[in-house]
């Protein structure tokens, strides 16, 4: 097929891209972002831009006044290629950050670029088998039979009707846009076209026709939005296979560290919509170095399904969240219907669909349905817990016969922040930990086997772990022993876990007594809502037949270290299955199963939120437990200090 | 038909601790006294056995006290100028049982008396006056933290009482207490499970959960009285259900709060009858050391103690 080289200015960015595709198109192409706010359809004539040299064909819209048409200006959605092309994106369209005053700009990429990082995850091992359907996104190739005078049914009929024999797709519904172009696209590609579907709840809709087969190359993007940390992955759709998995700090936390912050920094002029473009701006350099690293273009990345508590969802589409903080807190939605993501300000192809994992309730979101999902904790035959360690953790109890779920701001500690040499477990955060009791030496393992340039989740539950045991730290979390490693600084004592002379680094790796104090209060806080819960169910933790532990951790976690600690019940080892990011994977699922997201909705329904505030004992109970591991001893009958 | 009432039967008891040893048991006290014991919620005798009756402690400070309520000197006279006299005076006059000497005057700002000088004056106190001992500290932890060790060498073998140790600061009084005989006192504030905690860490130390006695913090009436009677009930009852770790006795400062109150103040009759009315109320949820200032509010509470176990 004929290519044509476009080039942009001022950005000066060529890319070769073949006959008829759109400037909207080829801009995506190249990486430069033109608004539109319509994804493409030609209506919010937003995406306009000056035709310098070349050859371009375009539809009438009304969006251009006759001056402007005199100027050389088209709609880049409306407007496809004919020759080689020099364009120019008018400051107006730019969808970029040129605009913004050095301040903005910094406050909305505070160190963004260069914080994405790879991380690993670990896959439970039944997960990806749970729904064998297909998913968000499907292309469909056709060859298509020409008219004749016997069949002689409109293009449209046509289009539907190959669509029908090759698969049952039930409603099937498109836009004005696609049925515009349509005679001539056919006509134009002898009947060969490739037609991509988008799931929406009952029915599909035709989201682009494309010439000739594209069928191959069909991706999608999932996310797990968590207060703390944003995580997303690359998805080749057809060959349901990951692709890449990078993950980053959520920029909002300039704006606080924890939901109600945000909410309550939401009501202020331009609140929500800083917090929407912080979120939004993460998800899309995440999604270009996804895409950049793994040669994808964007335009061909048609679905993401994202996973978050209530609070992120409101915040990533821009919803009032003020009511979720206030009584009876309720919030703008649960269930969504999937919506284009360029409406939420997603880029990927603009025609592209976006599907949010249902929540259950203000505090108890879609993270979690997508947990109990991906755990598959609803087929489960006895009581099963579902904890879920982050910055909101989430508790889930039930079985498939019920599923009750809390949730327990647990502060963002055991993901690395919020603690002095705390990071995400991606590579050279330290994750395994072991001190020595005579010299307090350490040895530890890094992600990757990597420089230990800070510690992650696990790392930390090691080394209070060892700390406890090595007698550094007395069950309070106050440093008690002396020594070389052992320094007192402006935040009380710390220790030194790594000299920065061993590191080749310029600071050392330490943990400090107000580190404890925080892990301490993140571990109580879970500790608590898990047992108020079993309480309240009026089950005791024996009777508990499986936990799933969930959690940005990486690829290790020590439970034995865990219950030192008293972050998890001291219950028998072989109970508890570490599942790793459960939000990411149930989103994924979602993304590749039709039949997991109506799984999804129904869990969301299904799932009874408990409200621990209002449980008196709560308090008292997270007060027992601000102790290595729990003021009540015989709760922990196997941890000896 | 008669009533019959509902007894509790609990399954834990409260420790028995023991202040002051006598000659033959390495010290020098004329007598000894015992607190705690326990097995019942207080006063419920039907239920179990109370065995020591609450104590009265006289507080004595080691310098002439300089804020104390012009009713207070009055009521001690000159002899409040000298902690010898002073302390003799409650013994003899007052039949204190126990003295609680403060050590107000190695406070950086009330003298900054060295820990040589502490430890001597404490020498010199265990010769003269012959009740078992509470000794405290000024309040100032790092000075605490070189008085107390000294204070508690110098009464080695006397199993005195001496105070406090908190949750931050607690290694260096407990590794002195277990060292010279003596039993702790474990302050913690208004926090039940702090006093759990702080039990844990001082008996992780080694120092037995027998030898340590809760200082709840209190407050006066009306000034924080009944969260203080409640976290005291709350101890108890898991005490008494069987959490050794808050099976220890309480000693509770009465008078400092009481004369610090603006009622007491205001007027002197009123401040007794404040001391007397916290006390009293403290008795209530099971305290088993009142330290005291004014010796008509102790007389008051002896009075009133006495009615209570009357019928024993």
């Amino acid at each position: 097929m004929q290519k044509y080289k476009v080039t942009f200015f001022p950005d000066n960015l060529t890319v070769e891209v073949e006959k008829d595709k759109t400037i909207l198109t080829a801009a995506i192409s190249a990486g430069v972002y033109i608004n539109s706010g319509c994804a493409g359809e030609g209506i919010c004539g937003r995406c306009k831009v000056i035709l310098k040299s070349g050859q371009v064909n375009t539809r009438s819209c009304g969006m251009i006044s006759a001056q402007e048409k005199k100027d050389n200006v088209y709609l880049a959605c409306l407007t496809t290629i004919h020759s080689d092309l020099e364009v120019l994106i008018p400051e107006n369209s730019r969808l970029n950050f040129d605009k913004l005053t050095p301040e903005e700009l910094e406050e909305r990429l505070a160190g963004l670029y260069s914080k994405v990082e790879d991380v690993q995850i670990i896959r439970g091992t039944s997960e990806d088998q749970a729904f064998d359907d297909s998913g968000f996104i499907r292309k469909i190739y056709l060859e298509l039979p020409a008219p004749t005078i016997n069949d002689s049914i409109s293009d449209l009929e046509r289009l539907y009707r190959g669509l029908r024999g090759a698969g049952d797709f039930g409603v099937i519904e498109t836009g004005l846009f696609n049925i515009r172009q349509l005679g001539e696209l056919l006509r134009d590609y002898d009947w060969k076209v490739t037609v991509t579907l988008g799931k929406r709840d009952d029915s599909v809709e035709i989201l682009l026709i494309e010439p000739q087969d594209t069928a191959n190359k069909n991706f999608g993007l999932c996310f797990d939005i968590g207060t703390t940390t944003i995580t997303g992955q690359l998805i080749d759709l057809n060959a349901k296979k990951i692709l890449g998995t990078k993950a980053t700090y959520n920029q909002q936390a300039v704006f606080g560290s924890d939901v109600i912050t945000r909410i309550l920094y939401s009501a202020k002029a331009d609140g929500l919509e800083k917090l929407h473009l912080a979120v939004t701006d993460t998800i899309n350099q995440i999604t270009k170095e996804l895409i950049t690293e793994q040669k994808v273009d964007l335009n061909d990345v048609y679905g993401i399904v994202c996973s978050g508590n209530t609070t992120m969802i409101h915040l990533l589409l821009s919803m009032d969240p003020s009511h979720i903080r206030k009584h009876p807190y309720v919030p703008t939605a649960n269930f969504l219907p999937a919506l284009r993501a360029s409406e939420a300000g997603i880029q990927v192809n603009p025609r592209g669909l976006l599907n949010c994992v249902p929540g259950v309730s203000s505090y108890v979101g879609g993270d979690t349905t997508a947990g109990v999902l991906s755990s598959r904790l609803y087929q489960e035959k006895d009581p099963c817990i579902l904890i879920d360690i982050g910055t909101n953790g989430e508790i889930v109890l039930g079985s498939k016969d019920f599923l009750v779920a809390c949730a327990a701001s647990a502060g963002p500690a055991f993901e690395g922040s919020g603690v002095s040499s705390g990071m995400r477990a991606s590579s050279g955060a330290i994750q395994k930990v072991s001190i020595n009791k005579d010299d307090f030496s350490v040895d530890y393992t890094t992600i990757q086997n990597k420089p230990a340039r800070g510690i992650c989740g696990s790392g930390y539950i090691d080394l209070l772990s060892a700390m406890l045991a090595a007698g550094i730290i007395d069950k309070s979390g106050r440093i008690k022993a002396e020594g070389k490693r052992i320094r007192q600084t402006d935040n009380g004592k710390e220790f030194v876990v790594c000299f920065k002379e061993d590191l080749q680094s310029s600071a050392d790796i330490v943990i400090n007594e107000a580190d404890i104090d925080n892990l301490k209060r993140s571990k109580a806080a879970i500790y608590s809502a898990v047992s108020i819960l079993t309480r309240h169910l009026d089950l005791g933790f024996f009777e508990i037949s499986k936990i799933f532990i969930a959690g940005g951790f990486g690829t290790y976690l020590d439970i034995d270290n865990a219950v030192n600690i008293g972050l998890l019940p001291d219950l028998p080892r072989s109970k508890f299955i570490f599942i790793g990011n459960s939000s990411l994977a149930g989103s994924r699922q979602i993304l590749l199963s039709a039949q997991a997201k109506a799984m999804a909705d129904q869990l969301a329904a299904k799932i009874t939120y408990f409200e621990l505030s209002v449980d008196p004992a709560y308090m008292e109970e997270y007060g027992q437990a601000l102790f290595f591991p729990h003021t009540d001893l015989t709760k922990f009958p196997t941890v000896r200090f | 038909m008669e009533t019959q009432l509902v007894l509790e039967k609990w399954p834990g008891s409260i420790s028995v601790v023991t202040i002051g040893a006598k000659t033959a048991e390495g010290g020098s006290r004329s007598q000894t006294v015992q607190i705690g014991g326990q097995t019942a919620l207080p006063l419920m005798f039907k239920e179990g056995v109370m065995p020591n009756r609450p104590k009265i402690a006289f507080e004595i400070w080691d310098i002439a006290p300089v804020d104390f309520e012009q009713e207070l000197m009055t009521a001690y006279g000159r002899a409040i100028n000298d902690p010898f006299t002073w302390a003799q005076v409650c013994v003899d006059e007052f039949k204190a049982d126990l003295i609680c000497l403060k050590m107000q005057g190695t406070h950086p700002d009330f003298g900054d008396r060295s820990p040589q000088e502490a430890a001597k004056f404490v020498s010199k106190f265990l010769n003269q006056i012959k009740v078992p001992l509470i000794i405290t500290g000024s309040g100032d932890n790092a000075k605490d933290n070189l008085v107390l060790p000294a204070c508690s060498e110098a009464a080695k073998g006397e199993r005195c009482l001496i105070g406090s140790a908190v949750q931050d600061n607690y290694k260096t009084l407990v590794a002195s207490v277990l060292a010279d005989g003596h039993s702790i006192i474990a302050e913690s504030p208004i926090d039940i499970n702090i006093a759990k905690q702080l039990n844990i860490l001082i008996s992780d130390m080694g120092l037995s959960l027998e030898r340590i006695v809760i200082d709840p913090t209190i407050g006066a009436l009306g000034y924080g009285l009944e969260y203080a009677y409640s976290i005291m009930e709350r101890a108890r009852l898991a005490a008494l259900s069987g959490d050794k770790t808050l099976a220890c006795p309480f000693i509770c400062f009465v008078g400092q709060e009481a004369w610090r109150v603006k009622e007491a103040k205001a007027d002197g009759r009123q401040g007794i009858a404040w001391e007397t009315l916290t006390a009293t109320s403290l008795i209530q949820s099971g305290a088993d050391i009142l330290v005291m200032r004014h010796p008509k509010a102790a007389e008051n509470v002896l009075w009133y103690t006495d009615g209570l176990f009357r019928g024993q």
